[in-house]
């Protein structure tokens, strides 16, 4: 049968690739090392397919057909489409269309409907984590994409029951494989809003802090403060999918830290 | 508020053929697509505030992006500056 081998999560953001060279060198150091240690544990996991959650930043999808779910169901995945991802090594990825049929069929049974898709391009939220955690294998990726960027959104409580039903469906999964989840995103920023490069220290920390607490206190607190932090901060979705996954016990916090120059608040984390 | 064929056309942009031939003849791209006069004016004058009324924050800071607009004059205009 298949087994659950951890789940991990790491912010992204272009500026990290494209403004990286502006970084303060303290940042630029701790940024490496959380993603380096990040990569480590992900390795250390020795999964052989990586759930790889997050959200679609109009690389696949525009307004003819925004889903608030996909699962990537292909033979292979397409490397990330952005110009300035081009240094990215990798333009075809390995995916696994067992295991996602798997979800896919597990889910709908379960009464989730996510759409699916047999080609996506995985943009630099799922590549630039990929990337700078420098593994050295690369596992196959199954991508799921979860709406955290063109309102309606899916709500906070379903992302948790995403993981939940991920947990369940990797569990069933008939045959030896290790599948560990990668979540990408958050925490706060904000992206195209006249509160741009806003970064809330305050929200991540106390957002940190709610993972070890109960799921009611961390989506009460999420629901009431994620209007007004920031439209990039909306990727924390990512992060609950990981954290119900996990059996929401909390992570190990890798790093925090909040770095004007790429404009996020950049989360690393490893659940327990 | 979403304007479609803004949204679309903002979509499409990413597209790095397009986007050149955008920047070599902008009117003829901006045929293709069913846009208002005043969101037509919006991208000629770069009213950023008007326009963010009407697309997605994602694909205006791409666009602007694209079109080699500065973070800091993007935020500045997206204020009303």
């Amino acid at each position: 049968m298949g087994s659950f081998a951890g789940a991990f999560a790491a912010s992204h953001g272009p500026l990290l690739v494209r403004e990286w060279e502006s970084v303060p060198a303290e940042q630029k150091q701790r940024l490496t090392r959380a993603f380096q240690e990040l990569g480590k544990r992900v390795s250390a996991a020795r999964a052989d397919v990586l759930v790889a959650v997050s959200p679609d930043h109009w690389a696949n999808f525009s307004l003819d057909n925004y889903p608030a779910v996909c699962i990537g169901v292909g033979e292979t995945n397409e490397g990330p489409p952005e110009p300035w991802m081009k240094g990215y090594p990798h333009r075809q990825i390995p995916a696994h269309p067992g295991l996602a049929f798997h979800l896919l069929n597990q889910s709908l049974g379960e009464g989730f409907e996510p759409s699916m898709s047999h080609r996506l391009k995985l943009d630099h939220g799922t590549c630039i984590p990929l990337w700078r955690m420098e593994l050295p294998k690369m596992p196959a990726i199954v991508p799921m994409l979860v709406n955290s960027i063109e309102p309606p959104m899916p709500s906070l409580a379903r992302c948790l029951e995403w993981g939940k039903l991920l947990r369940k469906a990797i569990e069933s999964f008939p045959g030896s494989l290790r599948v560990g989840i990668l979540a990408t995103g958050g925490l706060s920023h904000s992206i195209g809003e006249k509160t741009m490069g806003a970064i809330h220290e305050d929200f991540d920390r106390e957002t940190i802090r709610l993972f070890g607490s109960s799921e009611q206190d961390l989506i009460r607190y999420l629901g009431r403060e994620l209007p007004s932090r920031g439209n990039g901060s909306e990727e924390v979705r990512n992060w609950l999918v990981a954290h119900g996954a996990a059996g929401g016990r909390g992570f190990e916090l890798v790093d925090y830290l909040p770095v004007p120059a790429v404009i996020v608040g950049c989360g690393f984390a490893s659940w327990r | 508020m979403r304007d479609y064929w803004l949204s679309k056309m903002f979509f499409d942009l990413q597209q790095p053929a397009l986007a050149a031939e955008f920047r070599a003849d902008r009117d003829s791209v901006l045929d293709r697509y069913s846009l208002s006069p005043e969101v037509r004016s919006a991208i000629a004058e770069s009213n950023v505030p008007f326009l963010a009324e009407r697309t997605n924050a994602y694909l205006l800071r791409y666009y602007f992006f694209a079109t080699g607009m500065k973070d800091a004059e993007f935020i500045r205009k997206l204020r009303g500056g």
